[in-house]
């Protein structure tokens, strides 16, 4: 990708240096102007994480999601990897060490990770870096693709897991 | 946006000061607020090196080429984007293949690009809803990262997750344009 730009540039005589340097520019500001939004955004992650509101949520919904035959390990997944995604890794080697690596848990925890993506911190940056206020239905529609997703994950899993 | 992100403080902060741990929580937003400053400066050179690249290819007219040859497909799924659906494409294409430090610079470009159409400035058009949801949904070729992490604890068969995570992925990215296909008639109906 990275060679076809650059060979593109090449092949039509462009100045390729000075318009990587002109692109490359254009970068600072744009991080400058999505700083507060990702600031804002995780302040109010980490100090979500932090309260226990987490470990309660965690807690009522554990009876829920086995009810549902939803593998308990994979609650607090789901829980926070709409908001982190290093969080997520290192909740998915918790289960891989507590669970095996190789146990269906562990499986169905790996595919829910590869299928999703951190919501929150998404939505706050790509609309941030527009100053879109009025997200209107964004929100509800990605976290409704996530329920699918989750669910999506362990029907599959259960499918393909020897 | 101002409800969730104003709903997480107050229950965060409420609980904090009712359970005793209101230092805890206040030490907790502090550090959530310097890890974005270190992620902004870590994103910065990514961001560099992609636009940088993405410049090249505008200047030379393979932007434009590329968007007159996707036009077809993207404007069934964003009807009133023509002008961002190479960025569009970028962004989904490096999704796909893992590289997501190249997928941010695109997806916002992407998103300048809509916004230049956009009759209210402050409110998301369908296009960007869309946009998002896709993202969020994340269909990837090789999840990379989960890969390294079953390397690294010796699971018996590392790849045995890549196709139904593929499958999982797709579901739930056929959810997200359902999501906004509903989501869409609704806001049409109360206005």
């Amino acid at each position: 990708m990275m060679l076809s730009f650059l060979l593109y540039g090449m092949v039509k005589g462009e100045d390729i240096y000075g318009a990587f340097a002109r692109g490359a520019g254009k970068a600072f500001p744009l991080i400058a102007r999505i700083l507060p939004y990702m600031a804002a955004m995780m302040m109010a992650i980490s100090g979500f994480r932090a309260c226990g509101a987490m470990d309660f949520l965690n807690a009522r919904l554990a009876p829920l999601a086995s009810a549902l035959r939803f593998p308990r390990e994979l609650v607090p997944l789901f829980l926070l990897r709409p908001f982190s995604g290093s969080a997520g890794m290192a909740l998915l080697a918790d289960v891989y060490e507590t669970a095996g690596v190789d146990a269906f848990p562990s499986f169905a925890a790996s595919v829910m990770l590869g299928s999703s993506e951190t919501i929150f911190y998404t939505i706050a940056l790509y609309f941030g870096a527009v100053g879109v206020k009025k997200t209107r239905y964004t929100l509800p529609a990605a976290l409704f693709s996530m329920l699918a997703g989750a669910a999506a994950s362990v029907w599959l899993s259960a499918l393909y897991y020897k | 946006m101002d409800f969730v992100w104003g709903g997480m403080l107050f229950l965060s902060l409420t609980v904090g000061v009712l359970t005793g741990q209101g230092g805890v929580v206040a030490d907790a937003m502090l550090a959530g607020a310097g890890e974005a400053v270190r992620l902004c400066i870590d994103l910065c050179g990514a961001f560099m090196l992609w636009m940088g690249l993405m410049n090249v290819a505008e200047e030379a007219g393979m932007i434009r080429r590329l968007s007159a040859l996707l036009q077809p497909v993207t404007a069934r799924l964003f009807p009133a984007s023509a002008k961002a659906a190479a960025p569009i494409t970028l962004n989904l294409a490096a999704n796909f293949f893992g590289m997501g430090s190249a997928a941010t610079p695109f997806g916002l470009e992407a998103m300048a690009a809509m916004q230049e159409n956009n009759p209210k400035p402050d409110t998301a058009t369908a296009d960007m809803c869309l946009f998002l949801c896709l993202n969020a949904s994340a269909v990837e070729l090789l999840p990379t990262g989960v890969l390294a992490l079953r390397a690294s604890c010796g699971s018996a068969d590392v790849y045995a997750i890549v196709v139904p995570t593929f499958l999982a992925s797709l579901l739930c990215a056929a959810a997200a344009v359902l999501g906004c296909w509903l989501g869409r008639r609704w806001s049409r109906r109360t206005g």
